[in-house]
């Protein structure tokens, strides 16, 4: 049939409506699908306690809706870190004297006290861009890009997805892959892996900007099981290569009592450091299994992964959040996470004088042996301008230990793994 | 029949309830006060629960009883009726014969219950013998019907009654007000209090809204399948019937949305881009009318 004929279809009803209704032409209609751009806004608060690291951040995402099911979404994000990272070197009886990373100056920790790192401040901007549409009648298609900078640190990435319906929609089957091109600049520069810490000035152990690559691959499905549940399993492949290693990290060389080397440098260091060496590849595999279930407006949706890499890291991670409705246009929002990782098999406390050094070692506390246990409660509400608001508050508790193995002589009696304890308040509005 | 109201302040809106035509009806007015929107929602209701008396097949007495008990005797309508009846024409024509008042005796053998319960090519054929407009003798205002054919109005009379009522309330009331009849609705004008009344057209998996419709002022119809319909060998068969063959019509999408500027005219371009199956968002689009389309 030619639009010609077609058009004259609606003329006709419009007629025809007329002389039903009895009524003149009625107001022309007014209608839209909901607004071209929404905005997602967020503040966050990320505190760790003994003036460990603190993060604030700011984040908006824009999306734009076109005809067709189609979206332009982009983000912004800034974040300011302050505060002090442990640095991977052990407590001693006695004060320690470190060279900062940039080798321009020093500082002391006191007899007993963890070391800890305290020029990490920074401040972070990361933009990213999306574009997802439909193809044909059942797939539809996501591609992006990223990009963030810090003062050490630049990053690029590129990612895609593609997902298909199947069985009257009830399964969809998807892909995607994700590439990243990250580039350091360390303070000071990198330094080689495993050298000492050098006195202050002295910069001969320093090499120049070392970059790494990430490709990660996705395979999933999502199953509709019933009006009421949607389960969803994934596979993924993460690829990592090229500078793994953490540029301001070291480990403490001790001897057969467990203490750290003394040396006699000025202002330098006060003991024997070593920094740390990673591998130069990283490969993980993890499987992910998620459930929603929908129970008259409540919701509670369920999700288990595990991820196993060839740094010998097994974790498990479960997560549960259960969404209750709390009036017409409030819900609070429980949440509970688990999650527990088995060290790398380069994870050591120390490195000891006696023996060869090894090719990798890091004293790296998140790549140790430990649990994690985050508790929170979300609330959110329907402003009287229909838009959304949103309070997140959560605790996170932080308990690893050393392998007994690795333990040497003094370090018996030190509490050797930096526990962990964060708040996390949030602040979202949608509008 | 249940026939009573409710009344309830939602946020800042009056929120009437009743039920007819099958489904849940709500007026949803900015009046100031109470007795306002009672009298408002009292209007309504009352229009509905005439027109559904006047008009549904499942009432004994009424003119639709009248009509199809007749056997084949002539029967003298009143004008309202009538006016349907022109209407109904008219889609007809419009339709290729697709959209027809008297194709409702072929739910006697399909029953759309999600079941795979698809009937027997022969007891198709059989009940087709007596569907089809071109065997009804109309002329304005008798119509003469032959004996075992029926009509059915409903295609069209939740929409009418939308409109009606809408139109009432307007001469009633100068506050804006939106009527819903089971998601066939009509705003008469744009919120006081806020940007536009925003409308869920309802998702077919969860309960979640999967579109969300701003309006200001003007009508919204849905026709979609969304729970009727029947499932044999991984072939679903939708509620839409054609007429001219006894069967669903192949490959019509899951649901489509109108915005139009009365539900009438909503409605009926829903229901007639349904009809055209494969071709509806070709249909749709040539159309020039606001749509949304799910498969």
């Amino acid at each position: 049939m030619s639009r010609k004929e077609n058009r004259s279809i609606s003329a006709a009803l419009a007629a025809a409506t007329c002389t039903l209704l009895g009524s003149g032409v009625p107001a022309p209609v007014d209608a839209q699908e909901e607004p071209l751009w929404d905005f997602n806004t967020s503040l966050l608060y990320y505190g760790e306690d003994d003036d460990r690291v603190k993060d604030y951040s700011v984040s908006a995402i824009a999306r734009r809706m076109f005809v067709d099911d189609r979206y332009l979404t982009l983000g912004l994000t800034v974040d300011g870190l302050t505060g002090a990272t442990p640095s991977g070197a052990i407590r001693q009886d006695v004060p320690q004297t470190f060279t900062r990373p940039s080798g321009n100056a020093a500082y002391t920790v006191p007899a007993g006290v963890l070391p800890l790192d305290d020029t990490f401040k920074d401040t972070r901007v990361a933009l990213s861009a999306g574009w997802q549409q439909p193809v044909g009648e059942t797939s539809l298609i996501n591609v992006g890009a990223s990009a963030s900078k810090e003062y050490d640190y630049t990053h690029f990435g590129v990612n895609a997805k593609f997902a298909r319906d199947f069985n009257q929609r009830n399964t969809t089957l998807s892909a995607g892959f994700a590439y990243s091109f990250d580039s350091l600049d360390p303070v000071g520069g990198a330094p080689t892996p495993l050298t000492p810490m050098l006195d202050v000035g002295d910069t001969s152990n320093r090499t120049g900007n070392p970059d790494k690559d990430v490709l990660d691959i996705i395979f999933g499905v999502t199953q509709v099981i019933s009006r009421n549940l949607v389960v969803q399993a994934n596979y993924s492949y993460s690829m990592s290569d090229g500078y793994l290693t953490d540029p301001y990290k070291v480990l403490s060389l001790v001897d057969a009592s467990g203490d750290t080397l003394p040396q006699t440098l000025t202002p330098g260091p006060s003991h024997q450091y070593l920094f740390e060496s990673r591998p130069d590849e990283r490969t993980k595999h993890s499987i992910y299994g998620q459930a929603k279930y929908f129970m008259n407006g409540k919701v509670l949706d369920a999700s288990y992964r595990y991820m196993t890499d060839d740094w010998e890291i097994d974790s498990h991670t479960v997560d549960l959040h259960y969404r209750i409705p709390f009036g017409a246009d409030s819900y609070f929002e429980p949440h509970l996470r688990f999650y527990t990782q088995s060290e790398a098999e380069f994870y050591q406390l120390s490195i000891p004088d006696s023996q060869p050094l090894p090719s990798f070692a890091s004293a790296d506390y998140r790549l140790g042996d430990f649990d994690a246990i985050t508790a929170g409660l979300k609330y959110g509400w329907r402003t009287r301008n229909d838009n959304e608001m949103s309070v997140r508050v959560e605790a996170y508790r932080q308990t690893g230990s050393v392998p007994a193995g690795q333990i040497i002589g003094n370090q018996a009696g030190r509490d050797n793994y930096p526990d962990l304890n964060a708040i996390i308040v949030q602040v979202g509005y949608r509008f | 029949m249940q026939r009573d109201i409710r009344l309830d302040l939602a946020e800042d809106a009056w929120q009437g309830r009743f039920q007819a035509m099958g489904s849940p009806c709500e007026v949803v007015s900015e009046a100031r006060k109470r007795g306002d929107a009672l009298e408002i929602t009292s209007l309504v209701a009352a229009e509905a629960w005439r027109i559904e008396n006047k008009f549904s097949r499942y009432l004994d007495g009424n003119i639709v009883d009248r009509i199809n008990s007749a056997a084949g005797r002539p029967v003298e309508v009143d004008d309202e009726t009538a006016d349907l009846l022109d209407f109904a024409v008219t889609l007809y024509r419009l339709s290729e014969h697709r959209f027809d008042i008297t194709s409702g005796v072929l739910r006697r053998v399909w029953r759309f219950d999600g079941t795979d319960q698809v009937p027997e090519p022969e007891n198709v054929r059989e009940v087709l013998q007596r569907v089809g407009w071109h065997r009804v003798d109309w002329q304005r205002p008798v119509l003469t019907m032959p004996h075992g054919m029926e009509i059915d109005v409903g295609g069209i009379g939740k929409e009418y009654a939308v409109d009606r009522c809408a139109g009432l309330v307007k001469e009633l009331h100068g506050d804006p007000c939106l009527v819903n009849f089971g998601g066939d609705l009509v705003a008469t004008r744009a919120p006081g209090r806020r940007r536009s009344w925003k409308v869920a057209i309802e998702g077919d998996v969860t309960a979640a809204p999967d579109r969300i419709i701003e309006l200001k002022q003007g009508a919204l119809a849905t026709s979609g399948d969304a729970r009727r319909f029947l499932l044999k060998h991984g072939v679903r068969y939708s509620h839409i019937l054609d007429p001219t063959t006894g069967w669903p019509i192949p490959d019509a999408p899951r649901s489509i949305t109108i915005a139009a500027d009365s539900c009438v005219e909503a409605g009926m371009i829903s229901t007639l881009a349904m009809l055209k199956g494969v071709a509806a968002e070709h249909f749709l689009k040539a159309q020039n009318v606001v749509f949304w389309c799910r498969r």
